[in-house]
């Protein structure tokens, strides 16, 4: 969907209202060339889907100017300058990389413009870089990994070699599933760390990981890593002696047909999955089925929710740049992914962490959900939030 | 200490590593050896067979791509020798660098709008499928494939251009083009011919890495250093050097991981900054 | 041997009034594409003089434009330097990392001498991504602009940064005229046409060729302080290949030795780059097919090919085309 069709979508919301309706500006900025353009794609499915959905809930009109980020940080931080000096956007929605968030995280912070993270999980972007114009409705790195952590100690599994690409959010990932597995009696056995962007052949990886003597081993990889990291571990074998457990990117709906039967009882977290038993899951299901022909992805719901979570804080009466970051802190609602709440004390969002399993399904790979763990709030990791205003 | 299985299974990795790197180096070399042409896009080609393998195989099973893909990209090649690569020739280095950089960004775009921006992937056959037990261990019955067709495809090659008259005439044209020439050589169909081939070769590196990797469109952009700095240790333009630099870069990058992580990364650069500070035009160049 | 022409004055005229009306004239974003292809143009011309003067086609100098930007950055964020300091600092470090790396590949030519920097480059480019002191993949942020308050001029206003961005530009065009007129650039251009010749002339080849990659390392750490006060902010991705392919195509799109062309072609880039990208997000392919289309024209880039429309029409009053030699050198770089 272009930048006419979101217009000419808004302008038709905006129709439908009376008139004297405020006018609010939306930057989307996300990758849609680059590695990470798939998830940019379903990301934007999702905003507009959302707009479409909930739009009728505020008498505001949206009108969207997307602009591609192309996962790259010094791009993607002309274009925010673009987007708030010029563009004069009253909000900002997207962003897929952290490395995006943590270049564009002063310009937001010091020009006050509200920024809906609708992917990007690096910790401190709710901790010490935290801003209370910066509000996450997507996920923290910590926040995924760390009930992955208990979960599996409470399954009798005591040794786990760990696996990451060596970057950050792999680091943060791997880091609080570590923390909390050996919290809970664990012991990690062995780590390897692998080139960001530059691994195409695991092989070596996984001898080692087999050579380690651990009862399972934990991973994080996303993308097409993670194809071909699931596609490797499966041809060497590995997963009857060695369960493959991991952080829910790693077998995305988005990508998990490419990975067929070798993503076959990989258990894994995330928060979201397209097989959640909801009404408002079904509903979105159905809806983003119709509009494009997939099953929605986590990404996807991202948008979804980004886009709900904005005309909810319009929809208070918020039209201006301060009031709609306060607006937004104060945001929750059922959606697709249970019941959702912002953290006053970090502006990140608080949601239950699904366990799956990976399973052949009628028509491809599909999840059954195997635990739920309840909804808490990530540690404040050094936030220190303004308080709201209202 | 692991057992010497694991060192056996790390072998093998990195001797599959090589042969896929092989496959793709082989062709660039050849080229740039006989008709001094840096084809940058040559890891595009490889991209392009992989998504051509990659559809194949969604409708007539891994066998079709495997086939299809090299025809494809040689049929490609085809294209690309005779509207741009022909009238290149006498253009200097500077200008083919700006084109095969062209060509790069255009055969990008291109797969992302003919096959999407997610990842593809291809399901093996039941042959090939599975592991075979070997030297003790288990190992994926597809990796030794990759080992045995690369080794297959070296054998053929040295046949090709040690014992047969074409080979004799490539062999002249790597050494003087010339000269090659004078003596009555159609160097123009020569050069032609082994476009085509490399090409052929680079679809099928691309339909052999399908099922290992995941199809993606930046894979040709990955793909491209490692095989420059395959053909840039080993030297250019020949058989000799492709396989060597294969060998070191699919050792080192192997063996690099295991025991030196911290430094997996940067060690085939050292390498190849070394090679070129002792030997400034590779181990086994074609010509002195 | 660097001459100026009438057509080349005339360029560089023309030019230098656009960007002083766009500099006055622009808005805040017009200003933002100012300053990119100002401080893409400072490192174009430092890849050009190596290149297009010396046959030392570099696959590096994105990376040396990432040291210049990452020294400055870790000078002024985490080591408390003052800017002015900074800026010297990281100038001469990125000046002495060019001057190794060119010592070292001297002897290579060809596509070895581009594999060479290539190696250097991405060996900087793997140390920086995984050293958590230059922030690693998040890279680094709050880097300060140099502060000329003393003088009434203050950077952080982006029309004055754009200025200064032109009048760096400016600096480093007459220091490379300066350099290629020395005796050192002349012995360098002898070089790239018979290097044979000129050591049996007992010049020492390695240092010309080393002395003239550092200054224009030199170059490329301004460029590279200067992205990085521009951006407030830097990441290791300035660093990798991609970078040095781009300022290469940049040149190349420009005019390989003509130091105008390599300006106007960073200009044609980032232009180009900008319009296609807001319309459509195949944005390579348009380029892609652009670059393609400059190639097959058969000239020397975009001013290579007008400079050969503009003697064409002067050959009447000559025996040849007189800046036809720079073409048929490239042949041989």
């Amino acid at each position: 969907m272009n930048r006419k069709t979101l217009a000419a979508l808004g302008l038709a919301i905006g129709l439908a209202m009376p008139a004297a309706a405020e006018e609010i500006t939306v930057g989307l900025m996300l990758p849609f060339s680059g590695v990470y353009a798939a998830l940019g794609n379903d990301i934007e499915a999702g905003f507009a889907l959302g707009l479409e959905t909930f739009g009728d809930r505020t008498d505001a009109t949206f009108t969207i100017i997307r602009e591609d980020t192309e996962a790259s940080p010094p791009v993607a931080l002309g274009k925010a300058r673009k987007l708030i000096m010029q563009d004069r956007a009253d909000v900002l929605t997207g962003i897929v990389s952290s490395a995006v968030l943590g270049a564009v995280r002063d310009i937001v912070h010091s020009s006050g413009v509200p920024l809906i993270v609708a992917n990007a999980g690096n910790d401190e972007a709710t901790g010490e870089a935290c801003s209370p114009f910066i509000t996450r409705m997507s996920f923290s790195n910590g926040q995924v990994n760390r009930p992955m952590g208990r979960w599996m100690a409470e399954q009798g599994i005591g040794k786990v070699f760990t696996l990451a690409p060596d970057y950050a959010a792999g680091r943060q990932m791997i880091g609080a599933f570590a923390d909390s597995f050996t919290e809970a009696g664990g012991e990690i056995v062995g780590q390897a760390f692998t080139p960001f962007g530059k691994t195409q052949d695991f092989g070596p990886y996984l001898a080692e990981a087999r050579a380690s003597g651990a009862d399972a081993v934990y991973v994080f990889y996303a993308g097409g890593e993670a194809v071909s990291f699931v596609r490797q571990y499966d041809s060497f074998g590995m997963k009857d002696a060695l369960p493959l457990y991991g952080s829910g990117f790693l077998t995305s709906a988005l990508y998990v047909d490419a990975q067929g039967e070798a993503a076959q009882d990989v258990v894994t977290a995330l928060h979201y999955v397209p097989t959640i038993d909801n009404p408002e899951n079904d509903a979105f299901v159905a809806a983003f089925r119709e509009k494009t022909g997939r099953v929605p992805s986590e990404y996807a719901v991202h948008g979804y929710d980004a886009a709900r979570a904005l005309v909810e804080a319009s929809a208070t009466g918020a039209a201006d740049r301060a009031a709609l970051a306060d607006a937004l802190r104060q945001v929750s609602f059922e959606g697709p992914r249970g019941a959702l709440s912002i953290d006053p004390a970090t502006n990140n969002i608080v949601q239950p962490i699904y366990v799956y399993r990976t399973i052949a399904g009628e028509t491809g790979m599909t999840q059954e959900v195997l635990a739920q763990t309840p909804a808490e709030a990530d540690p404040v990791n050094g936030c220190d939030m303004a308080p709201l205003i209202n | 200490m692991p057992d010497p299985g694991f060192w056996t299974l790390q072998a093998l990795n990195a001797l599959q590593l090589s042969m896929l790197l092989f496959l793709l180096s082989i062709g660039l070399t050849v080229i740039f050896g006989l008709m001094h042409f840096v084809n940058l896009a040559h890891g595009s080609l490889y991209a392009v067979g992989a998504y051509v393998a990659a559809s194949a195989a969604a409708v007539g099973g891994y066998w079709a791509g495997f086939f299809l893909a090299p025809v494809a990209v040689a049929g490609l090649g085809i294209l690309l020798y005779s509207g741009l690569i022909r009238r290149m020739r006498r253009s200097g280095p500077m200008a083919q660098v700006l084109v095969t950089f062209g060509l790069i960004f255009a055969l990008l775009d291109l797969s992302r709008l003919i096959w999407g921006d997610l990842a593809l992937s291809i399901e093996l056959p039941a042959l090939l499928a599975g592991r075979t037990a070997l030297l003790g261990i288990e190992y994926p019955t597809y990796r030794l494939f990759i080992i045995g067709l690369g080794l297959a495809i070296i054998a053929a090659l040295a046949f090709v251009l040690g014992r047969t008259q074409i080979g004799a005439m490539i062999r002249a044209g790597v050494d003087n083009d010339a000269m090659a020439a004078c003596l009555g050589i159609n160097v123009e169909r020569l050069f032609f011919i082994v476009f085509c081939v490399g090409c052929a070769l680079a679809g099928l590196a691309g339909a052999v890495a399908a099922p290992l990797l995941s199809v993606t469109p930046d894979m040709g952009l990955q793909i491209l250093i490692p095989t420059l700095i395959v053909i840039v240790i080993g030297g250019l333009g020949s058989l000799k050097g492709a396989v060597a630099g294969s060998l070191i870069y699919g050792f080192v990058q192997t063996f690099g991981a295991v025991l030196a992580p911290q430094l997996a990364s940067v060690l085939i650069y050292a390498l190849l900054a070394a090679v070129l500070v002792i030997k400034p035009v590779g181990l086994f160049p074609a010509k002195g | 041997m660097f001459r100026h022409t009438p057509l080349r004055y005339g360029t560089l005229a023309l030019l230098a009034a656009l960007a002083l009306f766009k500099a006055v004239t622009a808005d805040y974003f017009g200003l933002e594409i100012l300053t990119e292809i100002l401080i893409l143009a400072i490192l174009v011309i430092a890849l050009d003089m190596v290149a297009g003067f010396g046959g030392m086609v570099s696959l590096c100098h994105g990376a040396l434009m990432g040291v210049g930007a990452f020294a400055y950055a870790l000078l002024t964020v985490k080591a408390g330097l003052t800017p002015p300091l900074a800026l010297a600092a990281a100038i001469g470090i990125t000046g002495g990392a060019a001057w190794i790396i060119g010592a070292i590949c001297a002897r290579s030519h060809g596509i070895y001498f581009i594999m060479a920097t290539l190696a250097f480059g991405q060996m900087a480019y793997s140390y920086v991504f995984q050293t958590p002191t230059f922030g690693g993949d998040d890279g680094l942020g709050g880097i300060a602009r140099l502060d000329l308050t003393a003088f009434g001029i203050d950077l952080n206003d982006s029309r004055t940064f754009a200025l200064f961005c032109l009048a760096a530009l400016a600096a480093s065009y007459c220091a490379i005229v300066g350099i290629l007129r020395s005796g050192l650039g002349r012995s360098l251009t002898g070089i790239m046409h018979n290097e044979q010749r000129m050591r049996a002339l007992g010049l020492t080849v390695w240092r010309v060729k080393a002395d003239v990659f550092g200054l224009s390392g030199m170059i490329a750490g301004l460029a590279g302080a200067l992205a990085a006060q521009h951006m407030m902010f830097i990441s290791p991705g300035l660093l990798s290949w991609k970078v040095s392919g781009e300022a290469l195509v940049v040149v190349i799109l420009g005019g390989l030795g003509t130091l105008v062309g390599p300006i106007v072609g960073a200009a044609a880039f980032v232009l180009l780059k900008h319009e296609v990208s807001a319309l459509t997000s195949y944005w390579h392919l348009v380029v892609g097919v652009i670059l393609i289309a400059v190639v097959m024209s058969r000239a020397n880039g975009i001013f290579g090919w007008i400079e050969t429309r503009w003697t064409a029409r002067k050959a009447t009053r000559r025996t040849g085309p007189a800046d036809a030699p720079l073409k048929e050198a490239r042949t041989d770089a």
